[in-house]
Order: C-alpha cells, then structure tokens, then sequence
C-alpha cells in the first residue's frame, strides 16, 4: 500500500507541467549560482594576489625596514563563491605596524558598491529564496488538492490506513523534488574544480555539508507546506498562509531580530570609541608636550649638545612607551566593553532570528564555508598574531624602526645604504577554521533544522489523521 | 411489463438474502449542534437499488458518508455485509465502491492510470490495460480519450471514470453521492442501463439524487429524506401509478407525515 501511495505521489508531482517549468527554472538558477561563484571566486582570486604582489612592489627599492608600509590580505575562501555570508562585508585589508590597533579596511561591498546593492546569486541565495518557494508550491495543496479534486474521498473510500497515506505524501513530496533537484547541484559540484576552484577533501566535505543543510532546509518548507495544507480545507487558504509565513521567515524575522537586538543592547559606536582615544589622546599628548618643556628647561644649561640630544631621545622614547602603554590600555578597556556588548547583541539577535529556519540555514552554511561571523574575528586574530612576529622581526632589523624617531646629524660617514631584502619579511597566511571545528559550530543549526523538520513532519501527521477527507 | 415482472422477482429474491447496507438509528448531530441526521434507518439487500431523494442539506451525504467512515455517527450504526463501519472501517471499506458527485480525479493522470491507482488501492492487483479499457468502454468513454490526461476530459468524462473504478472495484456495495450530476440526456441513459446489470450482479446499490423520473425508473426503493430525517420509505412497486413528484414535494414542504416504516424507533428520545 505504501509503495503505491509512494509511487503515485512521485508520478502525480514529477509529471506535471508545473514541475517541469519550476525544475528547470531552479536547475539553470543552481548552475548559474555554480558558475558565477566560481568566476567571482577566480576574480577575488586574481585581486588578492595582485594586491600581495603590489604590496611587495611598492616596498621595492627601500633601505630602511622602518619606512616599509606593508599590509596584509585576507584570502578568498573556496567556497565563499557558494555561501558568501559576511566574505563581502568585511574588510580585507589591514596596514601592518608594529605596536597599536590593527583594522580591516576596504571590503568587497566598500570597493564594489554594486554588488551591495544586489548583493550574490550564490547557493545560499537559492535555498533560501527560490528553492523554499519551490517547496511552497508543490506542497501548498498537498492534502487540501487532493481533497478539493475529490481523490482524497475516493483514496479514503478503500480500505486506505490513514498514516501510510500521509507517510507516502510527506516522503513521496520530497523525494520526487529533492531527488531531480540533486542532478545540477552535482552537475554544479563538478564544474567547481574546472572553473579552477581549489577544492581539497575539507572542501568537499564541507559543500556536502552546506548541501545537506540545503536540503534539511528544504525539508522545513516542504513539510510546513504539508502540515498547513493538512489544516486548512482550502488550496489558496493554505497558499495565503504559507506565503505569509514564508515572507515573516525568509524576510522579517532575521531582519528584525538585528533591529530588536540593537534597541534592547546598547552598543558604542566605533566613531564613539574613536572619540574617547582621540579625547585622551589629546591630554596625554598635552602632558607630553608639558613633560617635553620640563625636560627641555632642567637641562637648558647642558652644553653637550650630543649627550643633550641622546637624552632627550631617551626621555622622549620613555614618553612615547608611556603613551602607548596608556593608550594601549584604554583601547583594551574600550574595545573589551564594545566586543563585550557586541557579543551579547549578537549572541541575541541570532537567537531571536533562529525562530526562523532561515537563520539557521544561513548560519550553518556560514559556519561550513568559514564565511560567518567568525571570520573577521579569526581573520583579526590571525592578524594579531602576524603583527607580533612582524614587530619581533622589525626589532630584530633596526630598533629605531619602533617609537619616537630622530634624525640624527653630525654623521661624518655615510654609507650608501642597501636595499632592503623584503623576502624576509616574515609571511601572512590565513587558514580558515578547521573542518571539525567548521560542522562543530553548525551542529546547533543543524540540529534546529532537524527539530523544525520533526515538528512540522509530526504537525502534518497528526493533523492528517484528524482531517476531514469528505 | 415483462422486464418490470423480472426485476420484481429478482428483488424479492434479493430480500430474503441478509442486507449488505444497514442503516440503523443513524444519527449524526455535529459538533456546532447541527442535527444532520435523525435516526435514519433502512437496509439495502444485494440485487436492490435504494435511491435516497431529498433536497441540499436533507442527510443524503451525510448518511453515504457514514457508510464511508468520513465521519462517525453520535448514535446508531452503517453497517456494510454485517460490519460496523466505525468500528471497522477498513474491512467494511473493503466491501464498498464509491461514486462521488464531483469527480475530478488526477488530472495530469490518464484514464487508464487513474484507474489503475484506484484498482490497485481497492485491492485489485491483477487487472491489465484491456481490462481497463473495456471497463472504460462499458461506461460509455471512447477508446480514443484512455490514454488521455484527464485534465482535458469534460465534468461527464470524468464521471464516467469515476463510476469506471466503482465497477473495477467489484465490491458488493455501491454507494453513488449524485451520480448522474454532469452527465449528458444520452450518457444518463447510459448509466441507467449500467446500474440495472450492476443489480443483476447482486450489488447492493445505494444512490443519492435529486433526479426524480430517473430513481422512479430505476430503484427498487425509493426514501424520501428531509432535514435529516427520512420522511418516506417505499418500494417502486408500491409506488406504482403515484405521482412521485408530486409525493415528493408535499413530503419536502411537510404536507405529509412521516410514513411509519421509515420511523423504526418512533420511541427513543430525539439527540438535542
């Protein structure tokens, strides 16, 4: 009996026009989504290795270590061309000094204004929007359909168990879609490496991963389709239903839970914390300046203008050690506050949005592609740590190079110095979280996906049993 | 005169065999207190033709969707061969075929596989093409439209289908909610003719129409049913040289009082 129910369910969906039309829509939409991630990729590729090579070009030449400005580039992620999460929105570039605050500057969206406007037609692109409709569509009328063309009272005139009938629906809806929808999402796995994405084995199973939550998504949808068809008596009440319930989850709900969470923590603004620095900054410079009059009338009276000079660079490299360390100090205690707040508005808003499935899709497939929230954060870290071993390396090179400096005069030797060999300079490699560590962080999500799919597959069937077939 | 003579003979044979279709006290209220039926009984014995006539709203499809399980009774009982359908509707649904008023089916489906899905949920496993089409055939559907896809058909084709997977089903019930509506003068006809060698079968047929001329021509007994209460209950011999179209209006406007056979339990308290 289940067998016949399953297999009319997969001849009843796939032999439709309207299959065909929204298949194939959704199939070139998926390969469209393959193929210009991967040339996005390729470009964003091309773009970071021109930005390392003119990074090292414009430092040709030099002799002195201390004049190098040197930045370091955020490398694309393989699969950012699939789940671009926040790889557009961050800034990729950072200017590498030896002490003080490191920041992310000149994102794809700051460069290309464009493409924030639109933003991608990536994967998660798909899923999310046009993929959840398909679901909408062909599970709106599931049950109602059936009973508003009058099979369902002639399925339930035989002898017909009402749980395999609604077992064979729910499994029968999803895999006459799930199964063909597979086809060009392989097809599009495929054309990855030949578009010349580097794809390793933590690549592809992490974009196994991103599929499987796809599909985990999909099934939210489709299940939700049929639970609200088996509520309702009517095809275009369910429509009307799932429509509203789709815009609130796709649309509202993530969005909103960002607003919300803003009204309901406070967090200071970067311009405010800028503001603060800048406050204190300018009454230490004052107290400097004042220490540097001091200094400079204690020892008016030194004739030794050498000893004179070479204590005033001590004195004044003391002052620039204190300065920093203060500012230093206050830009922890600041930042520490900020990221303290930020954390909790973000650790509130996403689980205000996780109402949503949408959400939880988002971010597990953000998390699979190392493409989330926590990019910048590893991203800075890794920064963080390069700018230690590029400071260890800078005072290794030439002490002057760090704090207050001095020209010095009265040389009576100059050397014609030598240029400087910049493949010494120490590498920045960035190496995106590990795999474990990747399905780790999207296990929560999964598991909300799993829990909306059991929720609406168990609404679906205990209303189907109360539901009136006439 | 001699055909009528045979179909009296072979109704009074039929009565003596036990009913296949048993309504027995049935009464329905619904949940918002809508009386739907009132203690409805009446037995169809295999051979028979009983055709419910009534206005809308007068307890035809309630009392067919009873038999059917779609919703069960506040008190009596459907019996369908001696089974209590609420208490076991899978096996008494295994005994009845099913003609529905508004039969769309699946319309991306063809005739042929339409029906073989429904053959196939009725328990009927061993059926091939030729079968189908010659029960198509029987129904009056043309060879050229069985392996069309019924969202071409018209509401009459359709119908035809649907009576198509009653017969395949060979059940020795039948019940049929308005199974002339959307059938042409000519197909009617037609239909007529089918359910006379369904009887001839020894099915025991169950029909809800408005179609007066059409039930007195066909139906062994005819009950007459008004605001959930059957309010006639006579044989087609009984009811030769009346006017029953007359009877039926005088009987849906209250003229008349209810016949005594069609109140079996004049004294159990009404359902409030």
């Amino acid at each position: 009996m289940f067998k016949l129910l399953l297999d009319k369910e997969l001849k009843e969906i796939v032999g439709t026009t309207k299959f065909a039309v929204t298949f194939g829509v959704c199939a070139v939409l998926i390969l469209l989504a393959f193929y210009v991630g991967a040339r996005n990729y390729d470009v964003s590729r091309q773009e970071y290795e021109g930005a390392v090579v003119e990074n090292m070009r414009q430092m040709e030449g030099l002799t002195d270590w201390g004049e190098i400005d040197h930045r370091i580039f955020l490398p694309p992620q393989p699969l950012a061309a699939l789940v671009s999460g926040i790889s557009n929105d961050i800034g990729r570039t950072i200017d590498i000094e030896s002490r003080g605050e490191l920041r992310a500057e000149d994102s794809r969206f700051n460069e290309d204004p464009i493409f924030a406007v639109f933003r991608f037609l990536d994967l998660e692109f798909i899923f999310t929007i046009v993929l959840s409709l398909f679901a909408i569509l062909f599970g709106y009328d599931a049950i109602n359909g059936e009973k508003e063309r009058g099979t369902l009272a002639l399925s339930f005139a035989n002898p017909v168990p009402r749980d395999q009938y609604v077992l064979a629906k729910l499994v029968g809806s999803f895999l006459a879609l799930v199964v063909p929808l597979m086809i060009p999402i392989l097809i599009g796995c495929v054309m990855l490496p030949l578009l010349g994405v580097p794809m390793d084995g933590d690549s592809w199973i992490r974009l196994a991963m991103v599929i499987f939550a796809g599909v985990l998504y999909f099934g939210v949808f489709l299940t939700l389709s049929v639970f609200i068809s088996a509520m309702t008596q009517h095809s275009s009440s369910s429509f009307l239903m799932l429509l509203v319930v789709w815009i609130f989850m796709v649309l509202i709900i993530p969005r909103a839970s960002v607003l919300i969470s803003g009204q309901a923590v406070d967090v200071p603004s970067v311009d405010q914390i800028d503001y603060e620095k800048s406050k204190y900054s300018r009454q230490l410079f004052s107290e400097r300046m004042n220490g540097m009059q001091e200094f400079i009338q204690e020892n008016r009276n030194n004739d030794d203008h050498a000893q004179f000079m070479a204590d005033m660079q001590e004195f004044m490299g003391q002052q620039q050690d204190d300065f920093d360390a203060k500012m230093l100090v206050l830009t922890e205690q600041l930042n520490e506050q900020r990221n303290n707040k930020a954390a909790r508005r973000q650790k509130f808003a996403l689980a205000l949005a996780r109402i949503s499935p949408t959400a939880s899709f988002s971010l597990a497939a953000a998390d699979l592609a190392s493409t989330s929230l926590a990019l910048r954060s590893s991203y800075m870290d890794a920064a963080n740590s390069y700018q230690a071993a590029f400071a260890q390396f800078m005072q290794s090179k030439n002490a002057d190079t760090q704090g207050f400096r001095f020209m010095r005069h009265g040389d009576d030797e100059v050397e014609e110095p030598e240029e400087i060999d910049l493949r010494e300079l120490p590498a920045f490699t960035y190496e995106p979280p590990d795999v474990s560590d990747a399905i780790g962080a999207s296990l929560p999500d999964l598991g909300l996906l799993l829990l909306f799919n059991i929720v609406f597959f168990a609404g679906a069937f205990v209303a189907f049993l109360k539901y009136d077939v006439r | 005169m001699e055909e009528s003579n045979r179909m009296e003979e072979g109704t009074s044979a039929a009565r003596n065999e036990a009913p296949l279709l048993e309504a027995d006290g049935l009464t329905k209220v619904y949940e918002d207190g809508t009386l739907g039926l009132n203690k409805v009984s009446f037995t169809v014995h295999p051979g028979e033709i009983y055709a419910m006539l009534g206005g809308n709203g007068a307890g035809k499809t309630t009392t067919i969707n009873l038999f059917l399980n779609f919703i069960e009774p506040t008190e009596g009982e459907a019996r369908v061969d001696g089974i209590v359908t609420h208490k076991e509707p899978l096996k008494a649904k295994e005994r009845l075929a099913f003609v529905s008023e508004n039969v769309m089916l699946y319309p991306n489906f063809t005739a042929i596989q339409n029906l073989d899905f429904f053959a196939k949920l009725g328990g009927k496993k061993d059926y091939s093409k030729d079968d189908y089409r010659d029960v198509l055939m029987r129904v009056g559907l043309e060879e050229v439209a069985h392996s069309r896809r019924l969202k071409g058909y018209s509401k009459g084709m359709r119908q035809k289908c649907g009576i198509a997977i009653a017969i395949l089903k060979d059940a020795p019930a039948i019940l049929l909610d308005e199974p002339t509506a959307g059938l042409d003068p000519k197909a009617g006809r037609e239909f007529i003719k089918l359910l006379e060698d369904l009887r001839s079968e020894q099915k025991a047929i169950l029909m809800s129409t408005h179609d007066i001329f059409r039930a007195k021509d066909v139906a062994d007994t005819i009950g007459i049913m008004n605001l959930g209460e059957l309010v006639m209950q006579r044989s087609a011999e009984e009811l030769r040289g009346e006017d029953l179209e007359k009877l039926y209006v005088q009987y849906m406007a209250g003229y008349m009082e209810k016949t005594p056979e069609s109140v079996p339990h004049e004294e159990e308290p009404a359902i409030s």
